[in-house]
């Protein structure tokens, strides 16, 4: 009775840090876009907590198909592609279209939902409501892709299964620069000026920063509470066992299916949010590669948990994108010392970033958090817990 | 284990935060190249230009004071997502104007992030037309795209005197399809037959698109893809035993096409930008410079050919210095402004802005690689 009285107070206790942690979160973002001086450091932190923002919803789609339901595909760019270039196609302003389809007359979608919203609502409303319409279609596309690839792909296993999904996302990218739907994906070429971060405020208000975070942040939250669902338990059941999962009555067609398609959508909106962020989209960045950099930071951040995607992913672009540049400039700077090192030179960041990950995979082969989450409640339990010795046994904190 | 890790990432950020302490006499120029990826070879002989350039010239006066010039090098990885946080970095590190990219699909993905700072770049050879169009601050020094289709189309009608071409460009790359779309509406013009086909990424056997060509009875082949693609294409249209002429774009003036064609003997021309012995002087510098730096002569592909790329770095360095010099200032906004009405007599030719902040150029090279001595020979030709 008193250790359920005290796993009670420790939820409440956690679920207060955690929603101030978050509303800290957004107050630092918010400054961070509007007050907040811009030198080198805030400079580099802005990319850096977006792009992180977005891999981490993308990770954490491929984590609820790869980790929660046990189907390891490999398609993820392709979904990607899908999500960023339907997101592009329909918020590229109407006056740019000449511009963007050089070799297309213009194209042949001659709207922008941003700007018919915007027509109606005033510029910020529509830029904000066209984003996220925009958005939730790039979702909805890559979800419809989706459910038509998995009626075939669903029926292979394993090995299988990565081989279909691998191809998928290398057919989509061939389809995408096929020169006769040019008109509606500008072929080869770049799809660019449309709505992007900077554009997104509230009065004067800017939130380029807050709004990758917020949309990244709904999504993650409705996978966590799919996952605690009964459809979540019926995923687990089986990635586990699907013989022991199918005699308990679990359709395995049909939760698989529900995995894949709903795992497709949130990387559509992943795919729109790096368009967003990246300013122009061109089917030929999303490579294999681009899947094996995901599936990396899942496996770091561990094969079944959430926080660890979201941590990995902002280690990982941190890494690679910030903190190790320092290794191609040839010099470190320490404290106001420029010290030349000889080893430091171009492309030098890219060895030791291999090391790095070859030594967490080799070390931490379950990743960061192993199929364990981060939980504020499980700290306190923690924290209880040293206070007296006999008390509840810890909680699922690191 | 943990621990360390810890440790380690720690003393990563640490070494991230401590901000470079420039001192007040020095004007940064941002390098905005890919050193990594598809394009490293090209973006690191670009490179080179402006380093050498650097140790040339490694001060500039403004209004009767004397500031050092420093380039710091940002690499894109030849990536359209890493543009984004390299472009931030060179902003970050308080760059007055960047030069940069080698690939136009960088450099447009780059633009917005320099735009919103409101840092000027001159682009050094990135030839799309989309780089400028709409990007105010971005400002070029090379030929565009569509004159140099049309270069390759009359070359292909008037010089060798073909009647028909056969188009050869790599799918999903901007670079090879607007190249093939200008190609194409001048050869439309001169009444040259065209087959256009697309090769997918990672190719390697060329035999079915080479005998394609065959059967079309090409005289010519237009291949305007990257370099190794343009070795194989070469390469394999010599064991087929192929009588045609390959022209290729401007990336294909490379000492490495040069091999190939060593190797097999076949026909084959490029435009560039510079021509060899256009400009001696700054050649046996640049020359001196590779044989001096271990690094550089790495960087340069291991020998001291000299790449139309680096000439271009160079001259960009000096317009950058021109445009400095016009501001009176290291503000950006002030170089901006300037940047419109610089002029510079360059290794590369006269350099000066027109509409968009294009180059006027009036004039493009084409280089035919001689098989026997191994070299380039430069002829000057028109712009269409």
């Amino acid at each position: 009775m008193e250790k359920t009285l005290q796993r009670d107070s420790a939820r409440k206790i956690g679920s207060v840090i955690a929603w101030c942690l978050i509303a800290a979160l957004y107050a630092f973002l918010i400054l961070l876009d509007n007050v907040l001086p811009a030198n080198g450091f805030t400079l580099m932190l802005i990319p850096v907590l977006k792009k992180g923002a977005i891999y981490s919803l993308i990770c954490v789609s491929m984590n609820l198909l790869n980790g929660f339901t046990g189907l390891f595909s490999l398609g993820q760019a392709g979904f990607l592609l899908v999500g960023a270039y339907t997101y592009a196609v329909f918020s590229v302003p109407a006056e740019q279209h000449d511009a963007v389809y050089q070799y297309f007359d213009g194209g042949a979608i001659r709207f922008s939902i941003p700007e018919t919203l915007g027509k109606l609502l005033g510029e910020n409303a529509g830029n904000f409501l066209g984003a996220v319409v925009c958005i939730i279609l790039a979702g909805l596309v890559a979800a419809a892709f989706a459910a038509l690839i998995g009626i075939p792909v669903l029926r292979l296993k394993s090995d299988y299964l990565a081989i279909a999904t691998l191809g998928f996302a290398e057919i989509i990218r061939a389809i995408f620069q096929w020169n006769s739907l040019g008109p509606i994906t500008n072929g080869s070429n770049m799809l660019r000026k449309y709505t992007n971060f900077s554009d997104i405020c509230i009065g004067s208000l800017k939130l380029s920063t807050a709004f990758p975070f917020f949309i990244s942040m709904v999504c993650i939250g409705l996978i966590v509470l799919l996952i605690n669902s009964s459809y979540g338990r019926a995923f687990k059941a089986v990635r586990d066992d699907e013989v022991a999962a199918e005699a308990m009555g679990i359709s395995l067609f049909k939760h698989k299916m529900l995995s894949f398609v709903i795992s497709s959508f949130f990387a559509g909106v992943g795919g729109a949010l790096l368009a967003m962020y990246q300013t122009t989209v061109q089917a030929n960045a999303f490579k294999s590669a681009m899947t094996y950099e995901i599936l990396l930071i899942v496996v770091i951040g561990g094969i079944g948990s959430v926080s660890g995607s979201c941590i990995a992913s902002f280690l990982y672009i941190a890494c690679n994108e910030w903190w190790l540049r320092f290794l191609d400039s040839g010099s470190v700077s320490l404290f106001g010392n420029t010290i030349a090192v000889p080893f430091f030179r171009d492309g030098f960041r890219k060895v030791v970033f291999s090391v790095l990950i070859m030594v967490i995979v080799l070390f931490f082969s379950r990743g960061i958090m192993g199929d364990k989450e981060l939980s504020f409640a499980g700290l306190v339990r923690k924290f209880q817990k040293k206070k007296s010795p006999d008390g509840a046994k810890g909680g699922a904190g690191k | 284990m943990k621990k360390l890790f810890a440790l380690v990432l720690a003393v990563a950020m640490v070494l991230a935060l401590a901000a470079p302490a420039f001192a007040d006499d020095t004007i940064t120029i941002g390098v905005f190249e890919p050193l990594t990826g598809d394009n490293g070879p090209g973006g690191k002989q670009e490179t080179l230009g402006m380093q050498y350039a650097n140790q040339e010239t490694p001060t500039v006066e403004v209004n009767g004071v004397t500031y050092n010039v420093e380039l710091v090098v940002a690499d894109n990885e030849s990536s359209n997502d890493k543009a984004v946080s390299a472009a931030t970095e060179l902003v970050a590190k308080g760059a007055s104007i960047v030069l940069g990219s080698y690939g136009s699909s960088v450099s447009i993905a780059g633009a917005d992030t320099f735009g919103e700072a409101g840092v000027p770049v001159i682009g050094v050879t990135c030839t799309n037309p989309q780089v400028t169009e709409g990007n105010d601050h971005y400002f070029r020094i090379c030929f565009t795209d569509p004159g140099q289709g049309a270069i390759h189309a009359q070359f292909a009608k008037n010089t060798l005197g073909a009647s028909k071409v056969y188009c050869l460009g790599q799918l999903g790359n901007d670079y090879d399809q607007g190249l093939l779309n200008y190609f194409q509406a001048t050869a439309d013009e001169l009444g040259l037959k065209v087959l256009k086909e697309d090769f997918p990424e990672g190719t390697s056997d060329f035999t079915a698109y080479l005998t394609n060509a065959k059967n079309f009875g090409a005289e010519v082949i237009f291949a305007p893809c990257s370099i190794p693609y343009g070795q194989l294409i070469i390469q394999q249209a010599a064991s087929q035993g192929m009588d045609v002429v390959i022209t290729g774009p401007d990336t294909w003036d490379s000492n490495m096409i040069m091999d190939s064609v060593v190797a097999t003997g076949m026909d084959v021309y490029c435009t560039t930008f510079y021509g060899e012995g256009g400009a001696p002087e700054f050649e046996e510098g640049f020359k001196a410079y590779l044989n001096g730096d271990e690094t550089a002569l790495a960087n340069n592909g291991g020998n001291d050919m000299i790449a139309a790329v680096s000439v271009m770095g160079y001259d960009a360095y000096y317009v950058a210095l021109e445009a400095i010099k016009a501001a009176g200032s290291a503000d950006p906004a002030a170089i901006l402004k300037a940047l419109p009405d610089v002029t510079y007599e360059g290794a590369t030719g006269g350099i000066a802005f027109g509409e968009n902040g294009d180059a006027v150029r009036s004039t493009a090279f084409i280089k035919h690689a001689n098989a026997e001595t191994g070299a380039w020979e430069a002829e000057l030709t028109d712009l269409g």
